[in-house]
């Protein structure tokens, strides 16, 4: 406690997490959505008419059963791709931070010097469109850990080494 | 310390344990396999109607198993060492007979060291000692047989590197507190005893529930295998609840509760003591199984304090501290690193975060939650339950109707509940400290330093914009700080000022 200062803060004046602009993620991080809906919904599809084939009491409402499958899948489609403008994210001189959701939108910061490890993961349809995506830990748990999909590999790889550079220097 | 027990307590080279680790390990090995044989095997003797030969073959093979055990237990002993290197401030355990196990820890690594004593331990006279450590990985290490003296030392030695920074760091304060060996705390039989009557019922009535039906399990069992006739026993409990009156049975449950809660506290928290340390604190208690644990207050992530109705009027307090927990921060259970303090003053509360947090924490700004806070409890609480309710006793189940009445005292009372659970859902922010107030009956206080934070969430439904309503949820190591339907505006001015005092301030979380 020997250099204690304890000047006035303005903070009206401190830099603000909600006016930072966001990068957006990969536009073709869309297409990876889309393959994930698509095989969500054939496996559903294939459910169904399992179902049908065997049951055939159940046949009788095959038009509304039909009905429910095409305004779920629109639906489904609507709100990823809802979910997909949402999203961004934005790395700033001392932190990094996420924006992520539709009913509820939530913004999480983590400091730098709060970060425990990287990852980055390269899942096999996002390989394809050569995206990444970037886990933070914390020692806050999965709660306090940021999972940033849809960043373009380079990108994500030089975040990556920043941040890697950063916590370093911390220690 | 004179030179022979300086050598004697030299951890640079490797050692091993105490000799009686030999009959710990036998008993543990024991232990396990008596646990993993002794269905199948009953249900063998069982199943099989003959005698004889059966029976021998089991003591043969019994004996044969407890001589293998037994050498397993003499060279497991003799394979398992453990040394300090100071040079490169590790601890390093080794062991196994048959496959080879290195363990290997850096000593900034050990969150706390812990020395406990379990029955056999204490029947033995030695105790084990446990290492947590960080990481996300787990890697936790036991000795489990040592003597007292050797681990008091040894655990010394392992946090030391702590202490040497801080006592370079703080000279006076740790030359101040050497001096003071009385306890700082030290629960009475008193204390306990109204620690018993006040706290947990929660846990006791589960405990209670769970044993009563237990017990008509085996009941039933039993009767069933021995082909009583169970009509006697049931005509007999049937006479039972028409003489007793349901209210005599209401106070039995409740003399029951409270002297099950009585008897845990006892065996929980006999000879309860924190005895201050340099910089540390040393809580032990345990009336059959001694708990040993060092408390280093730069460790502590978030610390909390409780009191119901009835502990108010007996001026207790119930504290627990929290260190950062790597594999179980989302979980609310498995607390192993918390350190519960059952009962204290507000005086002694005070000192314990005095001494934890360097000052005594002081409620600052408060945030009250807007009252969308309690519209979403009454939807789902009272609305929701009851409009099922009707719907139920109108359609479906018309016998419900005869209970139709019930409606209204269960929305007093849920109404009253929701009611203190807004009044006491606030946020106070000041420079140093965050606190966060919550409860019901019990009225709890979470204690966080911004430095402690590690990341920050704020979030907002859309229906919320136009009132300018969000949330924040403050993550911490030792869990999350959820403050429910604040003033936006004013959340994101908090989420900004305490990045900045993160980023800005040299202190580690840790």
């Amino acid at each position: 406690m020997k250099e204690f200062t304890n000047e006035t803060l303005d903070t009206g004046s401190l830099p603000k997490y909600e006016e930072v602009p966001l990068n957006s993620l990969s536009q073709k991080y869309w297409n990876v959505m889309l393959i994930n809906i698509f095989i969500f919904l054939l496996i559903v599809g294939i459910g169904i008419t399992a179902v049908l084939i065997f049951n055939a009491d159940i046949r009788a409402y095959l038009y509304i059963i039909l009905g429910i499958y095409v305004v779920f899948a629109l639906l489904m489609i609507t709100l990823y791709r809802a979910s997909l403008k949402k999203r961004g994210f934005a790395v700033r001189e001392k932190d990094i931070m996420y924006t992520s959701g539709i009913i509820a939108l939530s913004t999480t910061v983590v400091p730098f010097s709060r970060i425990q490890h990287i990852a980055l993961d390269e899942g096999l349809f996002s390989r394809i469109y050569g995206l990444g995506e970037l886990r933070i830990f914390t020692a806050g748990g999965s709660s306090g850990s940021l999972h940033i999909p849809g960043i373009e590999i380079e990108k994500a790889k030089s975040i990556k080494e920043l941040l890697m550079k950063q916590i370093n220097e911390a220690d | 310390m004179s030179e022979a027990t300086n050598r004697e307590y030299d951890f640079s080279e490797p050692r091993k344990q105490s000799a009686a680790g030999i009959i710990i390990m036998f008993a543990n090995g024991f232990q396990k396999i008596v646990r993993a044989l002794a269905l199948p095997l009953i249900l063998i003797i069982v199943k099989s109607k003959d005698s004889g030969h059966l029976a021998m073959i089991l003591i043969v093979s019994l004996c044969l198993l407890t001589i293998v055990l037994a050498f397993y237990a003499y060279f497991s002993y003799q394979k398992f060492t453990f040394f300090l290197d100071e040079k490169k401030q590790e601890f390093i355990i080794n062991s196994g007979i048959f496959s080879k196990t290195s363990l290997t820890i850096q000593l900034n690594k050990i969150q706390q060291v812990n020395i406990n004593q379990n029955l056999l331990q204490q029947v033995v006279g030695v105790y084990s000692l446990e290492i947590d450590t960080a990481g996300s990985e787990k890697k936790e290490a036991t000795i489990k047989a040592i003597d007292h003296a050797t681990a008091t030392i040894l655990k010394q030695k392992l946090l030391s590197r702590d202490q040497v920074e801080e006592e370079n760091t703080s000279p006076e304060i740790s030359d101040k507190t050497v001096e003071i060996t009385s306890p700082l705390l030290k629960l009475s039989t008193n204390t306990l005893l109204k620690i018993g009557i006040t706290s947990n019922y929660g846990a006791s009535l589960l405990l209670l529930t769970g044993f009563i039906f237990g017990t008509l399990q085996l009941f039933k069992d039993y009767t069933d295998a021995l082909e009583i006739e169970r009509e006697q026993f049931t005509q007999m409990l049937n006479q039972g609840i028409t003489f007793f009156s349901m209210c005599f049975l209401a106070i039995f449950a409740i003399i029951i509760i409270l002297g099950t809660n009585i008897i845990r506290t006892f065996i929980k928290y006999f000879n309860f003591k924190i005895i201050k340390q340099k910089r540390a604190l040393a809580i032990s208690s345990g009336l059959f199984t001694h708990k040993n644990v060092l408390l280093t207050p730069n460790k502590v992530q978030l610390s909390a304090y409780s009191q119901n109705y009835f502990q108010k009027k007996f001026d207790l307090l119930n504290m627990k501290i929290k260190q950062a927990s790597f594999d179980s921060a989302d979980k609310e259970d498995s607390k192993k690193s918390d350190i519960e303090i059952p009962g204290c003053n507000e005086l002694e509360r005070d000192e314990v975060l005095n001494m934890i947090l360097g000052q005594v924490p002081v409620n600052g700004a408060e945030l009250k939650p807007n009252y969308r806070f309690i519209f979403l409890q009454t939807m789902i609480w009272i609305a929701f339950p009851i409009a099922v309710f009707v719907l139920l006793s109108t359609y479906a189940l018309p016998i419900l109707r005869n209970y139709l009445l019930i409606i209204i005292p269960y929305i007093m009372v849920v109404g009253v509940m929701l009611y203190f659970e807004f009044r006491r859902h606030r946020l106070y922010v000041d420079e140093n400290f965050i606190i966060k107030r919550s409860g019901i009956w019990d009225v709890e206080h979470e204690i966080i330093e911004p430095h402690k934070i590690q990341a920050i969430t704020a979030k907002q439904y859309f229906w919320h914009k136009a009132a300018d309503v969000g949330h924040l949820i403050i993550h911490t190591a030792a869990g999350v700080i959820h403050f429910k339907y604040g003033n936006y505006t004013h959340i994101k001015s908090l989420v900004n000022y305490w990045t900045y005092k993160i980023e800005v301030s040299k202190k580690d979380w840790m």
